[in-house]
């Protein structure tokens, strides 16, 4: 009993150890930010203006969900764009990844069907589509098809790696207790396939996001967070552009955030951690 | 049971594994196929369990031949082979899943084998969560689940430390005794065979085929220590020492004779 309490002291002083050296971080980003603000200002004025001051960072950053900018939207608007053209590539980046990843991880004729086509598309990076996706797919769909290219890939090798690793000895035990082919998929390589699921789905997301901001950016229609840093950019209000390189931050920073909180979630509930 | 086997296997390169193998297990019988390593038991082992094709010879289960793997006959692996997203219910219970058994039925089933190996209180904890010992338990629950004709372990507490095998040798007894089941348990270990077995087994080395068939008719609980054990023991290893220097000689000579082959 003893013992376990000291555990747990322990765990509390290690937890609040790692909050602190986490804000120490954060504090020393935030100090050389600000030295190099006032570096800038007292001997090179003329580029000053693009680094602006942390404070006003926060200042623009909370200026910009209260105050419309110039293209008369409040920034949950942005995010609210930039979340439904992510959710919409991860969606069917996910619908069609995992179902060709399991075909392909499981079926040598259809594993040597897709992997020319995969191979020829993976190397090309999705931002190399903007010119042809936004004119011909438009505003949203135009982006959700740049960010669904970068979530694509990452699901569908993930999802084939699990199938392939599906451990012989499972196969064999289950084979021994009498499932065919359905119930070896459905009972034995799905399980044993999630985990390798998700480390996709996280990958797929960051990814995910580097593409939105660029595809927003060229896009000018609907908004987006990208659009947004954009269109200050051209305005030159650095203060604001930065305020929206740090609702990107964030937002990546939630989503990952989430897809690891499922994924534990996911790990408990079927018992594998 | 009638249980008559024959099988023939040759492997890449044409190397008999097995030739001429034959076996009978009597309905109820525990016998314990003992030989060295690279004998071919385990081979044998996996094609009565349909893990493996065999190249010729026929396997027969209560008057059936049979071909590939089926709930008729249970396997323990050595390795254990829990599904590890599983409860240990729900591993027991894999097998009544797949027999389309209603989930009352199935609780019902899996509860009298979580009874039968001691794991009650366990039911909901995940593989990971358990020792070897209390791991193999639930792989041999789980294969008796399917009520196969037959059980087939291979080197079952080979992954266990010395008293946690010794012990799961007299819980596997006692399961044994109130199953009735047919028993063909591989083992390498002379001590474990004679404990156990009411036949031992030995196997020559390559081809495989059988040595000699060692009858144990001791009373259980055996004592390891007494003088009929160890009598049958030195029976038992004087046969085998004799197999193991002719592996070892053929080892030798091997060498040369596989790279012209």
């Amino acid at each position: 009993m003893k013992s376990i309490i000291r555990v747990a002291k322990e765990g509390v002083i290690r937890h609040w150890r790692r909050i602190f050296l986490s804000t120490l971080s954060i504090a020393l980003f935030v100090i050389v930010w600000q030295a190099y603000a006032w570096y800038l200002n007292a001997n090179d004025p003329g580029y000053a203006g693009f680094i602006p001051y942390p404070g006003e960072t926060a200042e623009a950053f909370i200026d910009s969900f209260v105050t419309e900018d110039p293209t008369g939207l409040l920034m949950t608007d942005h995010i609210f764009a930039s979340l439904k053209r992510i959710s919409l590539g991860f969606l069917l980046a996910f619908a069609i990844a995992l179902p060709a990843g399991l075909l392909m991880g499981s079926n040598r004729i259809c594993e040597a069907l897709g992997m020319p086509i995969v191979e020829i598309f993976r190397p090309i990076p999705p931002l190399a589509w903007i010119p042809i996706f936004l004119v011909v797919l438009g505003h949203l769909w135009g982006p959700v098809a740049i960010v669904f290219l970068g979530i694509f890939f990452p699901i569908l090798f993930n999802v084939m790696l699990g199938v392939k690793r599906v451990d012989p000895l499972l196969i064999d035990a289950a084979r021994t207790l009498g499932a065919g082919r359905r119930h070896m998929f459905f009972k034995v390589v799905l399980p044993f396939t999630t985990p390798y699921v998700m480390t996709g789905i996280k990958v797929g997301l960051g990814i995910g996001w580097m593409c939105i901001v660029a595809a927003e950016m060229v896009g000018q229609y609907g908004g987006g967070v990208g659009y947004y840093i954009w269109n200050r950019g051209e305005f030159g209000h650095y203060d604001y552009v930065f305020a929206g390189i740090a609702i990107i931050a964030i937002l990546g920073i939630l989503t990952t955030g989430v897809a690891s909180q499922v994924e534990r979630r996911l790990y408990i509930w079927m018992g594998m951690k | 049971m009638e249980d008559l086997l024959k099988v023939f296997k040759q492997d890449k390169g044409e190397i008999v594994a097995l030739k001429d193998f034959n076996l009978d297990l009597a309905d109820g019988e525990f016998v314990c196929l003992l030989g060295p390593s690279g004998c071919g038991k385990t081979t044998v082992l996996r094609i009565v369990a349909g893990l493996e094709t065999k190249s010729g010879g026929h396997v027969f289960v209560n008057g059936k031949e049979v071909s590939g793997a089926g709930p008729d006959r249970g396997v323990v692996f050595q390795e254990f082979a829990l599904f590890p997203w599983r409860t240990v219910r729900r591993n027991i219970e894999f097998g009544l899943e797949i027999k389309n058994i209603s989930a009352e039925e199935r609780e019902a089933v899996s509860s009298k084998y979580i009874d039968l190996v001691n794991l009650e209180g366990f039911e909901n904890v995940h593989p990971h969560q358990l020792s070897g010992g209390m791991k193999q338990r639930v792989g041999i629950a789980r294969a008796l689940a399917n009520d196969p004709a037959v059980l087939l372990m291979d080197e079952p507490f080979g992954a266990l430390d010395a008293q946690t095998r010794n012990l799961m040798q007299k819980e596997l007894l006692r399961i044994w005794s109130a199953t009735k089941k047919t028993v063909l348990f591989v083992t390498h270990s002379v001590d474990e065979a004679v404990f156990l077995a009411d036949r031992i087994v030995l196997m020559t080395a390559r081809p495989g085929k059988v040595k000699k068939t060692i009858t144990v008719d001791l009373p259980r609980p055996r004592e390891r220590t007494s003088a009929d054990f160890i009598s049958i023991r030195s029976d038992v290893l004087q046969v085998l020492d004799a197999e193991f220097e002719k592996t070892m000689m053929r080892e030798r000579s091997d060498v040369g004779v596989e790279h012209k082959a």
